[in-house]
């Protein structure tokens, strides 16, 4: 092992050896440190009653997420309808159930899809290096390229069924799955110099072994900033394409949906802006502490020693 | 209009340090006295070209960029009147001959004596006759590649004689044309008549098809530098904003305001904020917006006028569905519709006042308004009176989460369609759920492509609007006509395609509406298209600063129709 | 290197022509450009809709279109990339798609421009300070801050700025503050100082708004890199023979931890364009991103092409960038 490269050999090697004997002795340390991690802890209890509210609350809640005719328009917060209600005749707690199920939905599954995919992808590149390496970072390139909104305003253009949320999703993921690619690529293209990966090459380890057990794990740091950012960015993604009228359509709806709505409502209908909003935040808000705390926790050189 | 004392200025750098610069120029204020008065006002959309007669050029962003600017024989007021200019015109034009049966159909215009164009140049009936082979379809043969976007008038034309101020016009053989005196005025295709003498300037000869063509082409890509009216455009782009200053050879009374900025934005939602700031001194904008209402109202300095606009939302049903081709479905389809619920909830807020629309031609306020709809169950929402309708067709499962079936084969579901606009989708789903009180499923689908999916009859409710304006003789003949490639459900009445066709070429305009009612008469029963009622229109304005403006309803000028009168309070 | 870099430019042509067919593609089947004219009142006769038909050579099947496109071989002479022609546009013919381009990049990069400067130099300064001072007070408030600005939708962020602009001029009684508009128009030919007090007043607010999206991200990479740097060997070599806390800082560990924020920044600049929309819509700038959304509204195909090549020239730029960059940055990274 080196006793100058990028990152330090110490710290690692005792790691390593850790996760070879004994997983869950690496499991549980992570779990403690993580735990550590107030911010994240308090955040990811937040995340969870989000959640909770938005996909078992509308099995407690009289109103879903459509128009009644029964529901009086544009009645400010009541004790029937406690977010009050829109012009049409929604009741915006129900809607914002809704919204943020939605929303949690699309962001969760183009964070998962695209850093997988373009995780392994942007290792694999790296790894190989040379042909196979420029190959697959123009077919990466490619998507760079392609607009998400011109791939949005096709899809959306052409069919209403087209705009639910799975669809968004995977609009959102085919577009963002290059930029992790390219992330994790530069990260291995350092790595894979390092002595720690010959020795593993050496003793004969195949090289999907060697991109799962000893790259990504290694990259893991980056993977999950780009990760937690990537959810933060999905619900934004998805926000603007609704304000731009490309996003998930009614009668379903989102919270970007909601936020775009009501942009224009701050002064005169605050129960339609700022529950919404304030929601939407609060889910970014909290995902990026998360990412913060398991980056902390799954990364042991982060944790500084003082001095 | 912009407005910035520099007393205070903010050093760009570090966005924070507040530095004090010295010195006090002119332009500041605005409306104080002996200040020059400038104005600035918003056009809701970027004008896509720089005259109106083209299919580019055709909306009424870029002849409200033009106020001001073209002439015009007359325009309706916002009382719904008719004005002749009578700057422009020497005289009331004539109307020389109107029955077809005893020669051409003909009538005179002449201008008046000092009509000229900014240049000095005198307006004549050359600038008319000229303006006219403008506005022909390329098959006419008068103006090679040229793409007017609404010809049909122009088209009626057979030929032009022009006598110095005077152009005189004979429609083709068998021809009429009720609107005859609205070929060139305020509502017509360029919105106003265009100069004859600028093409000679510029090498062109107008009785060249492609020449003509040339100078078709030019008069849509360069901007303005003439004018037949109170301002002449000085600066501007077809992407910022157009600046116009006072024509100084104009020959009626010159303008009040020394400047008018038309800044063009396409975001409603920057309305409130840039008028509180002073950015902006009004605006007409195209769609209803009830938030931006409220907000406006609560100002102190501004006021705000709304009322019923051009454009009519109605529900239209797809005859080419085997299913929708029975007439009591339908009519139990539209007697299920609570229009007034849909209204109230759509503009209720922002416009209590709203009337629902029980004619599809005439607005209330027309003299040729008659009421379609009294007694008429459809539109009413009336669950029972749908049910005994669909009872006595035959139909079973007609009650609330039932499934509507005759003859044991299943009714619907059906694609509601729409656009994705918040008037649209609330409207959408308040069908959805009144139509499932009947046992009808309806799939709503919104699209962005509203004119493809018209074209290919790809709904079997639908839910848009038309515009109407103060010029109707066409729309029955538009609509309902078999042959229309407007009429995308395939409605089919030879007694309406035959009224409709009679509407068109109708003397006069009271012929022509009372053909349209009849048509209309006829429709009704038939349960084919389900008028809403139209959306509101609002607009605003600095009354600190402004006087004399108003909105136009019924002009695409809005309130920029009488710009020439605006002035700035002092 | 020279050879390296010719190899991907040359590598990035196919890239380039394959997205391309990809978005046209993606472009021709998403509308009829001609549908909203087919629905106007009174409608256009048949003549006037085939003359159209024929001008955007919608006569003609998507294949032919996209060659036509390229080439322009049999076309009417104002279409053809390789002729240095764009193709017309549905917004008529007076409609200059390359002109248009030229003059929105222009107004794109001046208000790009600053904010990316800015973002950088503002999230190197907090990411260096954060991770110096990492689980402080002060790492957490600007953790915190950096969090929050990743949290806000664009759209809504800008709208609250524009609110605040407003209220801080009417708080100062003067308009330092502008919402809409570049102000192009405005001030010309007044003094200098009046020119730039205006300039300023118009780009001041969007500038922020983008500014603020890129610096949260571009500050959370570099207070990551830079704790691996503190936390390296020979950062900790370099401390123990003696260097200055200062001078490890500067020379080595920042110099290190730059090198993952090249790769971000080189990409996210190139993504600015895409990124400007928003931030366009509601300043309400005819920059790009405006000309994109003007470009979907009207179903204008060869104007979104252009667009497309634009933007995906200054992507493969950037990556290329990026990589180069990379290679001089990190000595252990050799393109042979």
């Amino acid at each position: 092992m080196s006793e100058n490269g990028m990152f330090g050999s110490a710290h690692r090697e005792p790691a390593k050896k850790a996760k070879n004997s004994a997983d869950r002795t690496q499991l549980q340390t992570v779990l403690i440190r993580f735990s550590r991690h107030r911010p994240a802890m308090i955040s990811l209890v937040l995340l969870a009653l989000i959640a909770l509210f938005a996909f078992v609350g509308p099995f407690f809640w009289t109103w879903d997420h459509t128009v009644y005719r029964e529901i009086p328009s544009n009645q400010p917060p009541s004790g029937a309808h406690p977010l009050g209600t829109s012009a049409a005749g929604h009741d915006v707690l129900g809607q914002l159930m809704r919204g943020a199920q939605q929303t949690l939905k699309v962001a969760f599954t183009v964070s998962l899809l695209s850093t997988a995919v373009g995780a392994l992808w942007g290792a694999t590149a790296g790894y190989y290096g040379g042909r196979v390496d420029a190959l697959m970072m123009r077919i990466v390139d490619i998507f760079l390229i392609v607009p998400l909104l011109v791939a949005a305003a096709a899809i959306a253009g052409n069919s209403g069924a087209g705009a639910s949320w799975a669809a968004i999703a995977l609009i959102i993921s085919i577009f963002s799955w290059a930029t992790i690619a390219r992330v994790v690529r530069g990260v291995v293209l350092s790595l894979r110099e390092q002595e720690f990966v010959e020795a593993a090459r050496a003793s004969g380890a195949s090289a999907p072994w060697i991109i799962i057990r000893h790259l990504l794990p290694n990259a893991a740091g980056p993977i999950i900033v780009a990760a937690t950012l990537l959810v933060a960015v999905a619900i934004l993604a998805e926000a603007g394409m609704s304000f731009l009228g490309l996003g998930i359509q009614l009668p379903d709806i989102s919270l970007g949906q909601m936020i775009g709505a009501a942009r224009t409502a701050v002064s005169t209908r605050p129960w339609l802006f700022y529950p919404p909003g304030v929601l939407l935040v609060l889910i970014c808000l909290t995902i990026n502490f998360i990412g913060d705390g398991l980056r902390d926790a799954l990364d042991p050189r982060q944790t500084r020693v003082r001095r | 209009m912009f407005k910035r004392r520099k007393t205070l200025a903010l050093a760009a750098a570090a966005a924070s340090a507040v530095l004090v610069a010295s010195g006090c120029s002119g332009d500041g204020g605005g409306g104080g006295e002996g200040g020059p008065k400038e104005v600035t006002w918003v056009i809701n959309s970027l004008p896509g070209a720089w005259q109106a007669t083209s299919l580019a050029g055709g909306s009424v962003y870029v002849v409200q960029m033009l106020s001001g600017v073209l002439p015009y024989t007359g325009q309706w007021q916002p009382d719904a009147t008719y004005e002749y200019d009578m700057d422009v015109l020497a005289e009331e034009p004539t109307l020389v001959n109107d029955d077809p049966d005893e020669g051409p159909f003909e009538w005179s215009i002449t201008l008046a004596d000092d009509a000229v164009w900014s240049d000095g140049e005198p307006m004549t009936g050359e600038d008319l006759r000229v303006s006219w082979m403008l506005g022909t379809s390329p098959e006419e043969g008068y103006c090679a590649d040229c793409d007017p976007r609404a010809s049909t008038s122009f088209d009626k034309v057979d030929n032009v004689q022009v006598d110095g101020k005077t152009a005189t016009f004979q429609l083709k053989e068998g021809l009429a044309d009720p609107e005859w005196m609205g070929l060139f005025d305020a509502h017509s295709q360029a919105g106003g008549f265009l100069p004859a003498h600028l093409a000679e300037e510029n090498g062109w000869d107008v009785d060249d098809p492609d020449e003509l063509g040339e100078y078709y082409a030019w008069l849509h890509a360069e901007r303005p530098d003439w004018s037949g009216g109170p301002f002449i455009i000085t600066e501007g782009d077809l992407e910022n904003e157009v600046v116009k200053e006072p024509n100084p050879n104009y020959f009626g009374e010159a303008p009040a305001l020394d400047k008018v900025t038309m800044l063009f934005n396409t975001d409603e939602g920057t309305f409130v904020n840039a008028f509180v700031n002073g950015e902006i001194d009004g605006a007409n904008p195209a769609d209803y917006s009830e938030d931006v209402i409220t907000q406006v109202q609560d100002l102190p300095n501004a006021e705000l006028t709304i009322a019923e606009g051009a454009t009519w939302e109605h529900v239209d049903l797809n005859l080419k569905n085997e299913q929708l081709q029975d007439v009591e479905l339908r009519r139990a389809i539209f007697t299920a519709i609570d229009r007034d619920d849909i209204a109230n909830r759509n503009f209720g807020g922002g416009y209590p006042d709203y009337e629902l629309k029980n004619n599809h031609v005439f607005a209330a306020d027309s003299p040729y308004y008659v009421d379609h709809f009294e007694g008429e169950s459809q539109g009413t929402g009336d669950l029972d009176e749908a049910r005994s309708i669909l009872e006595e067709a035959g139909y079973e499962g007609f009650e609330s989460g039932e499934t509507l079936s005759l003859d044991g084969d299943e009714i619907g579901p059906f694609r509601l369609r729409s656009t994705d606009s918040t008037v649209r989708n609330t409207s959408v789903q308040l069908i959805q759920a009144q139509l499932a009180e009947i046992g009808i499923t309806a799939n709503i689908e919104m699209t962005d492509d509203l004119g493809g999916m018209l074209a290919a009859s790809e709904y079997d409710i639908v839910q848009y609007g038309w515009s109407g304006s103060p010029y109707f003789t066409g729309n029955a003949d538009q609509f309902w006509h078999s042959e229309s490639g407007s009429n995308y459900g395939g409605y089919s009445n030879e007694e309406v395609d035959d009224l409709a066709q009679q509407s068109v070429n109708a003397p006069d305009l009271d012929t022509a509406a009372d053909l349209s009612n009849q048509a209309m008469e006829i429709l009704v029963p038939d349960a084919y298209v389900l008028p809403i009622m139209a959306e509101p229109n609002y607009f605003f304005a600095n009354t600190d600063r402004l006087v004399n403006v108003q909105d136009n309803l019924q002009s695409s000028y809005r309130a920029t129709y009488n710009i020439g009168e605006w002035d700035v309070a002092s | 290197m020279l050879v390296y870099t010719m190899r991907r430019v040359l590598g990035a042509i196919p890239v380039l022509i394959l997205a391309s067919v990809l978005t046209f593609v993606m472009i021709d089947v998403s509308g009829d450009p001609l549908a909203d004219v087919r629905m106007a009142q009174p409608p256009p006769s048949e003549e006037v809709l085939q003359q159209a038909e024929a001008r955007l050579y919608l006569d003609r099947s998507m294949p032919e279109r996209y060659w036509l496109w390229m080439t322009g071989i049999g076309g009417n002479g104002d279409i053809g990339l390789l002729q240095g022609e764009f193709g017309p546009s549905t917004q008529g013919p007076q409609y200059d798609i390359g002109t248009a381009i030229a003059e929105r990049l222009w107004t794109t990069l001046r208000l790009v421009g600053a904010a990316m400067v800015f973002a950088l130099g503002l999230a190197i300064v907090t990411g260096v300070i954060s991770a110096l001072r990492q689980y402080s007070k002060l790492d957490y408030t600007l953790t915190f801050i950096g969090f929050l600005a990743l949290a806000l939708p664009t759209f809504w962020f800008a709208g609250i700025m524009q609110a605040a602009g407003v209220k801080f001029n009417q708080l100062v009684g003067d308009q330092v503050f502008a919402t809409i508009g570049d102000g192009r128009f405005r001030a010309q030919g007044e003094p200098l100082w009046d020119q730039f007090l205006n300039a300023f007043a118009h780009m001041a607010l969007p500038t922020i708004v983008l500014m603020l999206i890129s610096f949260a991200s571009w500050s959370r990479y570099q207070r990551t890199s830079m704790l691996e740097v503190m936390n390296s060997d020979y950062v900790r070599l370099a401390r123990a023979k003696g260097l200055r806390n200062h001078t490890v800082i500067r020379r080595h560990a920042l110099r290190t931890a730059l090198i993952p924020l090249t790769t971000v920044v080189a990409i996210g600049v190139a993504g600015v364009i895409d990124g400007a929309i928003l931030t366009e819509v509601v300043f309400q700038w005819r920059g790009l991103g405006d000309f994109f959304i003007t470009a979907v509204d009207n179903n204008d195909s060869f104007a979104l092409m252009g667009w497309l090549l634009l933007s995906g020239v200054m992507v493969i730029l950037a990556n290329l960038v990026a990589d180069l960059l990379y290679a001089v940055l990190d000595p252990r990274i050799r393109y042979e």
